[in-house]
Parts: C-alpha cells; sequence; structure tokens
C-alpha cells in the first residue's frame, strides 16, 4: 500500500464541481421558464407537441388540399407489419396509376418511422394528433388521402378547373362502405 | 432575555396548582404533536415542489392551489391503507420500530430554543443530550430493517448504521467546536452567547469550517441524499423500510422530516445564533431595526435556509458508494475535524476570536 497524502487540488476541484453542480440547479429553480411540464388536459387550446413526437401518419397536402403521392408503394414494402396499404387506381382521364385509396391501420402500427423515411417525395410525415382513441376498432383503419387522383404536381399543368374536377375523386377519412 | 421553559413552568406549578401544571403537559404535548405534524406536511410539500422545480418540473399541481392538499390527501390515503406486517417477521419488534425512529427525532426537538418564551425543556447538557438522543433513531431503522426478515432491509438497516455511526463522531467533533467558544453545552446559552455575533464568522475560519463539517456530517446522519445509501432505491429497492406500508412508513416518512427540521434548527442553533436577531457591530439602527423581528420569526428563517439548502444538496449530487462514504468520513471528515477542534482550542486559549466577551 503506497503512502498517498490527500491531493489538495482534488479535493478543491471536487468542492468547486459540487458547486458549479448547485448552481446549475439553482439555475433551474429560480427560472421557471426551465420548466418543461406541460399541464396537460388544462392547457388543451395551446399545448405544443413537440417536432418529432410521433402520434398520427398523415399524408402532407398542400394548400390546395392535393398531395405528392404517386402510389409508388414503397412505404407499403417497407412497413414491418403490413400497416399500410396503398391502392393505386387508373386515372380516368390520364390512364396512368395514380393514388385512390391509403390505408393505414393505426391498430397494428407500431409508429417505427420506417414509411415516412422511405417515401421519395417526403409525402408521408408523422404528427402530434396524439388524441386519437375511439370507441371501436374499425375507427382506427384510416385513410390518409383526401382524394384519388392524380399528384399536384400533374394537377398543376392542366389549367382548366373542370378538367382538373374529373381528374379528382373526393375520399374520407374513413374507407367509404356502401 | 431570560429563557423560561414550558418544562420550569410546569415545575413551578406543580406543589401548588397541579392542574396548571397538568394542563401545561397537555398543551405542550397537543402542541408539538401538531406543530410536528404540520410541519411534516409543510415539509414534504416544500421538498416535492423544490425537487420538482430543480429538475424543470412543476411538482403537485392538481389537489388545492398550486397541489397544496396533496400532502394531505397521500397522509389520508397512507392512514387508510392496510398495514402489512409481513408472515416470520418479527412481529414485535417491527411494530415498535417507527414508533422508536419517530421518538428519537421527537426528543431530540424537545430541547431546540425557538424563542426565549418557546422551549419545551432547557437541559444543561443540551447538547450532550441531543448527540446521546439521535442515536435512538439508528435503534428504530436497525429493528426495522432486522425485523423485516428482507435481505434489503437489513442491508440498509446495517448501511445505516454503519454510516449514522461514523457520522456522528465528525458531527460531535463540529459541535465541540462550538461548545468551546460558548464554554457552555445548554442550548440557551449557545444561543445568549452569540448576542454580539454567531459563532459561524465570530469564531473566525474555525466556525466556518466546523459548520461546513457539521453540515456534511447531519445530512449523513439524517439518511438524505448524497448520503441515502440506507434507502438507495436503485439498490435496495427502498432500504429498512421495505416491508413497512400504511401508517407504519407514514411514521418513518415523519421522523426522516423532522429529523430535518431538527438537524437544520439545531445548526442555526449553534452557528448562526438560533432567535438571535441578526447584528452588525456598532450600527446603532440598524440592530434595533432587527430587534424589532420576533425571534420565533428569526429562529424559523433560519432553519428554513439550511432545510433549503440539504434540500439544494439532495437534487443536486449524486449518491455515494459506501467504501466513499467511509473514505470521506473515516480519512477526510475525521482528521480535518480534529485538526479545527485543535485550532479552535488554541484560539480560544490564545483569545484571538473577533468580539471578546
Amino acid at each position: 500500500m503506497s503512502l498517498r497524502i490527500v491531493s489538495f487540488k482534488k479535493v478543491f476541484q471536487g468542492i468547486y464541481s459540487l458547486l458549479k453542480g448547485m448552481n446549475v440547479t439553482l439555475h433551474y429553480l429560480l427560472h421557471p421558464s426551465t420548466v418543461v411540464t406541460q399541464q396537460y388536459p388544462e392547457n388543451r387550446e395551446t399545448l405544443q407537441m413537440n417536432e418529432r413526437y410521433r402520434a398520427q401518419l398523415i399524408i402532407q397536402h398542400d394548400e390546395n388540399d392535393l398531395h405528392k403521392c404517386t402510389a409508388c408503394q414503397l412505404c407499403q414494402n417497407a412497413c414491418p407489419n403490413a400497416s399500410i396499404h396503398v391502392i393505386p387506381r387508373k386515372g380516368p382521364v390520364t390512364g396512368k396509376p395514380e393514388l385512390d385509396y391509403f390505408i393505414w391501420r393505426m391498430d397494428t402500427c407500431t409508429f417505427c418511422n420506417a414509411c415516412v423515411m422511405v417515401c421519395p417525395f417526403s409525402v408521408l410525415k408523422m404528427n402530434g394528433t396524439f388524441e386519437t382513441a375511439v370507441f371501436d376498432r374499425d375507427l382506427l383503419t384510416y385513410n390518409l388521402t383526401h382524394y384519388a387522383g392524380p399528384t399536384s404536381t400533374v394537377l398543376a399543368k392542366v389549367s382548366d378547373p373542370e378538367e382538373r374536377k374529373k381528374m379528382i375523386e373526393p375520399r374520407n377519412i374513413y374507407l367509404d362502405k356502401k | 432575555m431570560k429563557v423560561e421553559t414550558i418544562a420550569e413552568r410546569v415545575s413551578e406549578a406543580w406543589p401548588h396548582h397541579p392542574l396548571i401544571a397538568l394542563g401545561y403537559l397537555l398543551g405542550c404535548l397537543a402542541g408539538s404533536a401538531l406543530f410536528l405534524s404540520v410541519l411534516g406536511l409543510v415539509l414534504i410539500y416544500a421538498e416535492r415542489k423544490i425537487a420538482a422545480h430543480f429538475q424543470c418540473r412543476l411538482g403537485p399541481m392538481r389537489v388545492g392551489w398550486h397541489g397544496t392538499l396533496q400532502t394531505i390527501a397521500d397522509t389520508l390515503k397512507l392512514v387508510l391503507k392496510e398495514d402489512i406486517v409481513p408472515s416470520q417477521t418479527d412481529r414485535f419488534l417491527h411494530l415498535i420500530a417507527p414508533f422508536l425512529c419517530l421518538l428519537g427525532t421527537v426528543l431530540a426537538f424537545m430541547v431546540l430554543p425557538m424563542a426565549p418564551w418557546l422551549q419545551i425543556s432547557d437541559l444543561n447538557i443540551g447538547v450532550l443530550y441531543i448527540t446521546a438522543i439521535s442515536g435512538l433513531g439508528v435503534l428504530g431503522i436497525l429493528l426495522g430493517g432486522w425485523s423485516s426478515n428482507n435481505k434489503w432491509s437489513l442491508l440498509g438497516a446495517m448501511r445505516a448504521g454503519a454510516q449514522i455511526i461514523s457520522y456522528e463522531i465528525s458531527a460531535t467533533l463540529a459541535l465541540l467546536v462550538v461548545v468551546l467558544f460558548s464554554g457552555s453545552l445548554q442550548l440557551s446559552e449557545i444561543v445568549q452567547s452569540q448576542a454580539s455575533g454567531w459563532w459561524i464568522w465570530r469564531a473566525h475560519g474555525v466556525g466556518l469550517v466546523a459548520f461546513v463539517i457539521f453540515l456534511i456530517a447531519s445530512t449523513a446522519e439524517i439518511n438524505r441524499t448524497p448520503f441515502d445509501i440506507p434507502e438507495g432505491e436503485s439498490e435496495l429497492t427502498a432500504g429498512f423500510h421495505t416491508e413497512y406500508s400504511g401508517i407504519r412508513f407514514a411514521f418513518f416518512f415523519l421522523s426522516e422530516f423532522i429529523s430535518l427540521f431538527v438537524v437544520a434548527g439545531l445548526t442555526a442553533t449553534l452557528f448562526f445564533g438560533g432567535w438571535m436577531p441578526f447584528h452588525i457591530g456598532a450600527w446603532a439602527t440598524f440592530n434595533q431595526i432587527m430587534d424589532f423581528i420576533p425571534p420565533l420569526f428569526w429562529f424559523f428563517s433560519k432553519t428554513a435556509l439550511i432545510v433549503f439548502v440539504i434540500m439544494w444538496f439532495r437534487w443536486t449530487f449524486p449518491r455515494l458508494r459506501v467504501d466513499q462514504l467511509m473514505k470521506l468520513e473515516w480519512k477526510f471528515l475525521l482528521p480535518l475535524g480534529f485538526a479545527n477542534l485543535f485550532v479552535a482550542s488554541v484560539v480560544i486559549l490564545e483569545n484571538w476570536y473577533f468580539f471578546p466577551k
């Protein structure tokens, strides 16, 4: 066993680091703005969810309520447990394949984000709308597209509004049960 | 100011008016019980709120205004809960352990001079009494851990025993410095001796070192983080009170918070002049203004400050390992305490301290 005198430098360094830690915690105590707790049910109107929070899958629609999905089905293939079904249709005007239904089964989704990462047009996104509880399991099967039809880039080339209307058919957030 | 204790009043009234003496006693009992339980509630609430804000949280917010009624609700829950005694335990010891633990702290509370007119008993060996009686708390913890028939509890209790007994030495060495300076073991006299200046700076240097040693050692004695290895959630589930539930658990909890108050009060009494107002040498007007603030307020604000500092420690520092704990005590605090005591005695012999008597 070696004789070692207490290193005074070490002692003072230790005390300094302890004081530094106390300074950090005191800063938190004295600045209520550092509080991150959200009083959820009370602040429902002003609640700000974090950017990266994953609660619901959406297809991003632009201001004209159009999206950029080409129904390429990459997300469907990337989905680890087959929660996504991309159903294309043959366009009534263009004759080319376009998105008809985008079915997302929330009850089996693990929110792994693989579909979002794989999407070549950055159409898919996870958002923070977390109040999705329903009383019927069927209501957890969503249709994410607002319309059946071609992408916004294709539609931008069509100048005639009448012509556009022919290409688009509205879709509900649930599958229409006819 | 003449210190008038409740014990004196009782003994004065006893030969002539036994009923009045009895009334004093009962009033004192009821008053202390009420005060201590309210104190427990307030301290638990304060601890939770302060802890929350140290960690960027809000703490209790739902029950009452800013969660003020939360501790009452929790206490109610604990009282109504089933008091489970595990099978194959030492039943009797298991039942009395929390009460022993509480007894130790309440008995120590007895000699605290809170104001010139508010002290339950003014023993002439007050400091010695406190150091002796705080050993009773260890007994409660040890019995609680032993009788639980649970290896984690036993380990926690053993750790508590080792820790408290070790740190008591340092705490006593730090107390002795103040006892040397004030020349008395009586707490009221220690307070009186600080009329011209508190020992923390009047005993220059030595008092400050003694204060730091005492603060560290007493934090360890009441088993609070960074010295909470007897409970160490991540290691021993909950240590000695793992097997306790309901009201008995509440008693352990209460005793922890009352001992926090007692330790803070003792620190305030010894180093910050107890109920003595803050005076600066020759500033007569300033001193007079300070005298207008009642002594009770002085005592409680000083105690609250030290309670806050101990809570601050708890929510900042990580827990020490057992070997680090022992190393800190035996290799650092104890030699420092002895050196400090030696220097203090030299200072007193040579009369080197400020404001001579």
